[in-house]
């Protein structure tokens, strides 16, 4: 990572600021109770929780991809509207947990987020992408592989790339390292440790791994609707 | 004009025996078609006798106020036909179906009635009738396809479509790709009718132009202007309603079907 843009950006982006978010699925289930959410980078936070409980919806709620009533969202103390939603997933970024990917290759899939208006002339860096490949051993891949062949647990780790790579200062994870075995599931863990500190950036992660709990800066459970 | 040969009620009596072919192998084949065989062609005979009289009449009066509200009546009618055509459907299909037929066919109508043809009065029913009804026919085909490749793109591909959003894509830039293979998918019969035009087939206005006397070099021109004006209108008609439903089906918090 360029050290001096990240430390540049990093002082330009404050916080993160979230909440209270309410959530009513559409079975009528209540999921979120006015939930607030704020952290201020460099932040690991892991968020665990017994199955069914929201932890998806808490990260599509902070992303708003859900009917989530979000009151306020803000990262530093620009806030971001319903109508800025685009700008703000730029800058709060959700790897979705089925870790989907576009038709195409490898290389599609890694640089597409480059191409959107709102990544404002941030370039794709093909020898960062061949770097953080390597580190989670799919560098056996050409940059030019098309992705349908891809396991589940690949495509995990080329979510997470694509998510490092476009590095935002808010990086939101669900169940990334599902699928993994585990020292890979390590691996792929360190990375997002390592780019918390290094933007520095706020990383959110829902995990159910406990084990990877006790290394993260905050644990949180998510239950009955309330972060404990 | 040249001259054609008329045909008389008798002559058409004639052409009837015509049916009776397609409806003889229907029954010796048991291909259980004669029913929707004989109500197609009665509904033909009638449809297209009352038109013809309204036609007539339309003619003979000749008013702008006539025409325009008879092209309003196939306007209508046309989206309508769009929408019950295509495999599924969405709340507020009807609107986007009739507002992009409107719109394609005012421009692409009005350009080849008034820029390229010229026609004066600029109502004269004998070349806007026509004309706007091959638009209306055309558009409605390139939509429906269209219609169809789209939904069929965002409700198979919802993931990727979600994935493009979470990393900041605007709501256009997330289903782009779809909107493409749509528009492409509404103008593929054109391409292939141009492509094969005088050579496989000789297309119908232009063969009815010849049937009533026109020179066939005359035909030839008047068919190129149509098969692009066609072209023209499944683009814009394509691009459009694509651009409308991905309004309707893709809020800031992803797609949302709204099926039907």
């Amino acid at each position: 990572m360029d050290e001096t843009q990240s430390s540049k950006e990093g002082s330009e982006v404050k916080g993160l600021y979230c909440g209270p978010i309410d959530f009513t699925d559409p079975m009528g289930r209540r999921l979120l109770k006015g939930i607030t959410i704020s952290f201020t980078p460099p932040t690991l936070c892991v968020i665990t929780g017994p199955s069914g409980s929201g932890k998806t919806s808490l990260l599509k709620a902070i992303s708003g991809l859900n009917k989530a009533r979000v009151s306020e969202r803000r990262l530093g103390n620009i806030a971001y509207p319903d109508k800025r939603l685009p700008e703000w997933r730029s800058k709060v970024t959700l790897l979705l947990q089925d870790a989907p990917c576009i038709e195409g290759t490898i290389r599609d899939n890694l640089a597409f987020p480059f191409s959107f208006k709102n990544a404002l002339g941030k370039e794709f860096s093909e020898k960062k992408a061949l770097v953080l490949l390597k580190r989670v051993r799919l560098d056996h891949f050409d940059l030019d592989h098309p992705v349908n062949g891809l396991s589940g647990g690949e495509r995990h780790r080329l979510s997470l790339v694509r998510g490092l790579l476009w590095a935002p200062p808010v990086l939101l994870a669900d169940e990334p390292l599902s699928g993994l075995e585990p020292e890979l599931a390590q691996v792929c863990y360190e990375l997002l440790y390592e780019f918390s500190r290094k933007r520095p950036a706020v990383v959110i992660c829902v995990l159910h791994q406990e084990r990877f709990a006790r290394q993260a800066d905050t644990v949180l459970r998510l239950k009955d609707g309330t972060l404990h | 004009m040249g001259h054609y040969i008329e045909l008389s009620a008798f002559d058409l009596f004639l052409a009837v025996g015509l049916i009776v072919i397609a409806s003889v192998i229907s029954v010796s084949l048991r291909l259980g078609l004669t029913r929707s065989l004989v109500v197609a062609a009665s509904r033909c005979m009638l449809q297209l006798g009352a038109i013809g009289i309204v036609l007539k009449k339309i003619f003979q009066i000749n008013s702008p106020i006539l025409v325009m509200g008879w092209l309003a009546i196939m306007l209508v009618m046309a989206a309508r036909e769009a929408v019950r055509r295509s495999k599924s459907k969405y709340r507020g299909i009807n609107m986007d179906a009739l507002s992009t037929m409107t719109f394609t066919s005012l421009v692409v109508g009005l350009l080849v009635t008034q820029v390229v043809i010229k026609v004066r009065p600029w109502y004269d029913p004998q070349y806007v009738i026509p004309i706007f009804g091959m638009i209306f026919g055309n558009s409605l085909n390139g939509i429906c396809l269209c219609l169809d490749r789209f939904l069929e793109y965002l409700r198979s591909r919802k993931q990727e479509v979600e994935l493009r959003l979470c990393f900041g894509a605007t709501r256009q830039e997330a289903v782009i790709e779809g909107a493409r293979q749509a528009v492409r998918t509404g103008m593929i019969p054109i391409i292939n009718n141009m492509t094969v035009a005088g050579i496989v087939s000789l297309p119908g206005m232009m063969t009815g132009q010849i049937v009533a006397g026109a020179s066939p070099v005359q035909a030839v021109a008047y068919q190129i202007v149509i098969m692009f004006m066609i072209a023209a209108s499944n683009a814009l008609g394509a691009m459009l309603l694509a651009t409308l439903a991905a309004r309707r089906l893709i809020s800031n918090y992803g797609i949302e079907l709204n099926e039907k």
